[in-house]
């Protein structure tokens, strides 16, 4: 097996410059002209794998042999020399530019003052498209173009590059099922041209559907290779997650109580003045969790937004217990029983070079119980309030006065979540809870949600992973360009049917 | 509790032993290159230093004079440094000096009773330093100009504005060089008899601690710090952003303008502003440096200013003829010890000195705003 191994990747450790070790003497072998799947939770060591092939980051202990021969790549470009290349989860490429401009970046030829020369290679990338079947507007700017388009344009990089193993990081989070089938049949394709594929996944079906071989990645080790064939979606979730079952999912066994959010007709523009959301009409009461699913970049966002306060509504009316909303800002909003958690916790959710305590007094700092006479902050008070907080939510943190960016991830988003939720709402906002986090932190996360709902909030749920909705909310609403496809009880939804709906396809 | 409160304490100086390590390293580097130059154009780099040092801490009067030298940049630093807290980069405090100071000149005009004619000056000028920073905000908010872009206009349109002010109305009748000079009652104390040093410098050291208390015990700075460190978190935690930006404008305009007037109701022996406007140039922009040399730290600002003053103030004691080279070198140290020589080095070289000294101690400071200011755009 060894030996016919295009890339035999042994005891491979890698340990980051802040200590975190991530990949624990991991063994990888990767045969020529096979789809490989990459498979394990976030922060399992994935991507650090990955980048390590690509050339991206340095090994701390280990070896790479290629074809048989021992390498080491002092960056990217050399990787890709020997025909090592990656698409990573987030792109890229320059926006502006057009798909051709951004498949030459770097491969202009000729001197710093000579025309860029694009016929030529306009040719050679077209002879490429046809070969593989990707199909991409060459002439178009890249901010122009879909996610799923996007993405080919990095493939194509790659091709160009003359790439023969592919490196795939999480290359379906983005795209719509469509997106995804079309996806899936470019990678056949390669494989029938002999090509190696490396796909990473943190999604069960996926690896299932389009690999040949299996490596599952838990906690920085192989906790498993196995053929595709011999492989069960049990199986690989055993491995994966290290425990017997996926959770079951969970719904109020209460009726609901009173509508506390109540959106009727409402329009958000988007930022370039399009229409985010489309006339969206719904209510969430209290002691229920309302999931909205979809593929990012339907609306959620600047749905979300307009909720909390911080983009305009276009048209439409939002109350809060029968309170209209209108003009009001995130502060005004939070004394009318608002809390929300936004999407990016360290973009948004808290100033990373603040301290916990700063952090968890961020929009409530003028509230009168942390002021004295001079509207100075009693911090003795502050502290104290704090360390509350940690011993609630169980933030792991050397001290209330470190810098909330020492945190790790998952504790991070405890102190958001937290903080908001000691606001002690009566309507929450959550936007993609768990991305990112561990296993621990996600049901950690998850049950306080749960908890709430049972202690009678109402909990308006945004998350592109479909399996969150699908566990955790009791309503769910699948989100389409900016349109809910179908709202109903989440008993009467399948997974099938709200991945059509998610893809904008109405099931027969 | 004690317990804790003690940690904390501990935290706090463990906090501190990095940037005050790293400004020793930078201080260090810096002498050494300052050495090196001298070196170069073969001058003793040991007299020197030690005549600069004699210049500019050797005994009361050359303290006071440090600290004279140090009371307008402590202000200025403020201002460049409220501004580096709340996310602005004002660099406009060189104007609000100029403004500032015609605004306690101004205040001669009147007649008043000693202590409140001082009052009134100090108001005056913190007044017209804040009036002059307020097109900088109404701009930025309304119309998103870039503050730096329009500190610069103002800071022009400051220079001939002021050089009207003491040519025309404010012009001495007797001495047409100079505007008229301060009003006794307007005056400072003088601390120290025949040195420059006044009751002005308390003015700066307060209003650094009070700058200080402001931004981090006051739900205001908070929300200064907050901007300055996310603006979208801000915004997402419904934190008026146009009010911050505001705000940290005209405070800093008072802090400028303040720097201004102490430079005529607290610096004997003029009393007043020449039409060269020679005693208040580059006050605006040397506090941007000693911001920096104090890790853009209000407290900070007080030991760089008087750094800032001592480099200064020492210069003219490196001007003064090094001992004779014919003595034995311990002997020649001992003279520009005890004062009796110096280094002789010519101006323009101590010029050069100064600026890779100030350069070399201004950057980790410049990289910690760099490196806020590269997250801030990464949106970290």
């Amino acid at each position: 097996m060894e030996a016919a191994s295009a890339v035999a990747m042994k005891g491979i450790e890698k340990i980051y410059p802040d200590g975190t070790q991530a990949l624990r003497g991991v063994d990888f072998f990767l045969e020529k002209g096979q789809i490989h799947g990459l498979l394990g939770e976030n922060g399992a060591g994935k991507t650090t794998l990955a980048k390590i092939l690509s050339g991206l980051l340095p090994l701390t202990a280990g070896e790479i042999h290629l074809n048989g021969r021992r390498v080491r790549f002092a960056g990217p470009w050399e990787a890709l020399r020997k025909g090592i290349g990656m698409v990573h989860q987030h792109f890229a490429l320059v926006r502006p530019l057009t798909a051709i401009q951004n498949i030459l970046l770097g491969q202009e030829g000729g001197g710093p003052l000579s025309r860029l020369e694009v016929k030529d290679a306009e040719k050679q990338v077209t002879e490429i498209m046809k070969q593989s079947g990707l199909n991409v507007p060459l002439d178009v700017r890249v901010e122009l173009l879909p996610i799923g388009v996007q993405q080919r344009v990095e493939i194509l990089k790659l091709l160009y590059r003359r790439a023969a193993i592919l490196i795939l990081d999480e290359p379906t989070s983005a795209l719509t099922p469509v997106e995804v089938d079309a996806l899936f049949e470019m990678l056949r394709q390669f494989k029938r041209e002999g090509k190696t594929v490396v796909f990473i996944t943190h999604k069960l079906r996926e690896v299932m559907d389009i690999t040949d071989k299996i490596t599952v990645l838990r906690q920085g080790k192989v906790a498993g290779v196995l053929s595709t064939a011999e492989a069960t979606p049990e199986k690989l979730a055993e491995l994966m997650v290290g425990m017997k079952s996926l959770p079951a999912e969970t719904r109020s066994e209460k009726p609901f109580g009173k509508t506390v959010l109540s959106v009727d007709g409402l329009r958000v523009r988007n930022d370039i003045g399009g229409f985010a959301a489309k006339d969206l009409t719904f209510q969430v009461r209290s002691g229920e969790i309302f999931g909205i699913a979809g593929v990012e970049g339907n609306g959620q966002t600047e749905l979300m937004q307009a909720l909390a306060g911080v983009r305009k509504i276009d048209k439409g009316k939002v109350t809060i217990d029968g309170k209209d909303t209108a003009g009001l800002g995130p502060r005004e909003l939070f004394k009318m029983g608002l809390a929300f958690v936004p999407e990016d916790r360290r973009r948004l959710g808290l100033v990373m070079d603040f301290s916990v305590a700063e952090n968890s007094i961020l929009g409530m700092e003028d509230e009168r119980k942390y002021l004295g006479r001079l509207r100075q902050l009693l911090w003795g008070k502050i502290f104290e309030y704090t360390r509350r907080l940690i011993q609630r939510f169980g933030i792991l943190t050397p001290s209330e006065t470190t810098p909330a960016k020492y945190l790790s991830g998952g504790n991070q988003q405890k102190l958001v979540v937290g903080r908001e939720l000691n606001k002690e709402p009566s309507i929450l906002l959550v936007a993609q809870p768990t991305r990112g986090l561990d296993v621990a932190a996600t049901h950690f996360i998850r049950d306080l949600l749960i908890k709430m709902r049972d202690e009678g909030k109402a909990i308006l749920l945004v998350s592109a992973d479909l399996d969150e909705v699908m566990q955790i909310s009791d309503t769910i609403a699948v989100i389409y360009q900016g349109t809910f496809m179908r709202v109903a009880p989440a008993r009467e939804l399948d997974r099938r049917t709200i991945g059509l709906l998610m893809g904008g396809v109405m099931p027969t | 509790m004690t317990q804790q409160k003690r940690s904390r304490v501990r935290e706090y100086l463990s906090g501190m032993a990095r940037p005050l390590g790293e400004t020793a390293l930078a201080i260090a580097i810096g002498l050494v290159g300052g050495a090196v130059i001298m070196l170069i154009w073969k001058y003793d780099p040991l007299h020197a230093y030690i005549a600069l040092f004699k210049g500019a801490f050797g005994g009361v009067d050359e303290i006071a004079s440090t600290l004279s030298m140090a009371t307008p940049l402590i202000l200025t630093a403020l201002t460049f440094l409220i501004g580096v807290k709340a996310g602005l980069f004002i660099i406009g405090a060189e104007g609000q000096v100029y403004l500032g100071t015609v605004g306690a000149v101004a205040a001669s005009l009147f007649v008043l009773p000693p202590g409140v004619h001082l009052l009134v000056a100090l108001l005056f000028s913190m007044v017209v330093g804040a009036l002059w920073s307020l097109p900088v905000a109404i701009l930025k908010v309304t119309r998103g100009v870039h503050e730096v872009i329009s500190c610069i206009m103002m800071n022009w349109i400051a220079v001939w504005l002021t050089r009207y002010m003491v040519n025309y109305p404010l012009v001495d009748p007797a001495r047409s060089e100079k505007t008229i000079t301060v009003a006794p009652t307007s005056r400072f104390p003088i601390l120290i008899p025949r040195t420059e040093l006044t009751l002005a410098i308390a003015v700066s050291i307060v209003a650094a601690i009070v700058i200080y208390y402001f931004l981090w015990h006051t739900s205001l700075g908070y929300q200064f710090r907050a901007v300055g460190l996310n603006p979208e978190a801000s915004r997402y935690a419904g934190i008026n952003q146009l009010r911050i930006i505001i705000l940290s404008l005209v405070m800093g305009g008072m802090t400028a303008g303040l720097a201004g007037a102490t430079q005529v109701v607290g610096r004997p022996p003029t009393w007043a502003l020449y039409g060269t406007l020679a005693n208040i140039m580059n006050l605006g922009f040397n506090g941007l440096a000693v911001a920096m040399i104090g890790r853009t730290h209000p407290i900070g600002s007080i030991f760089a200013a008087i750094f800032f003053g001592g480099l200064y103030t020492g210069a003219r004691q490196m001007q003064v003829p090094g001992p004779s080279p014919s003595l034995p070198y311990i002997e020649q140290l001992g003279e520009v010890v005890r004062g009796t020589a110096g280094a002789g080095v010519t101006i323009e070289l101590i010029g050069a000195v100064q600026g890779v000294i100030v350069l070399a101690v201004a950057v980790p400071g410049a990289l910690d705003m760099l490196r806020k200011y590269l997250r801030r755009r990464r949106g970290r």
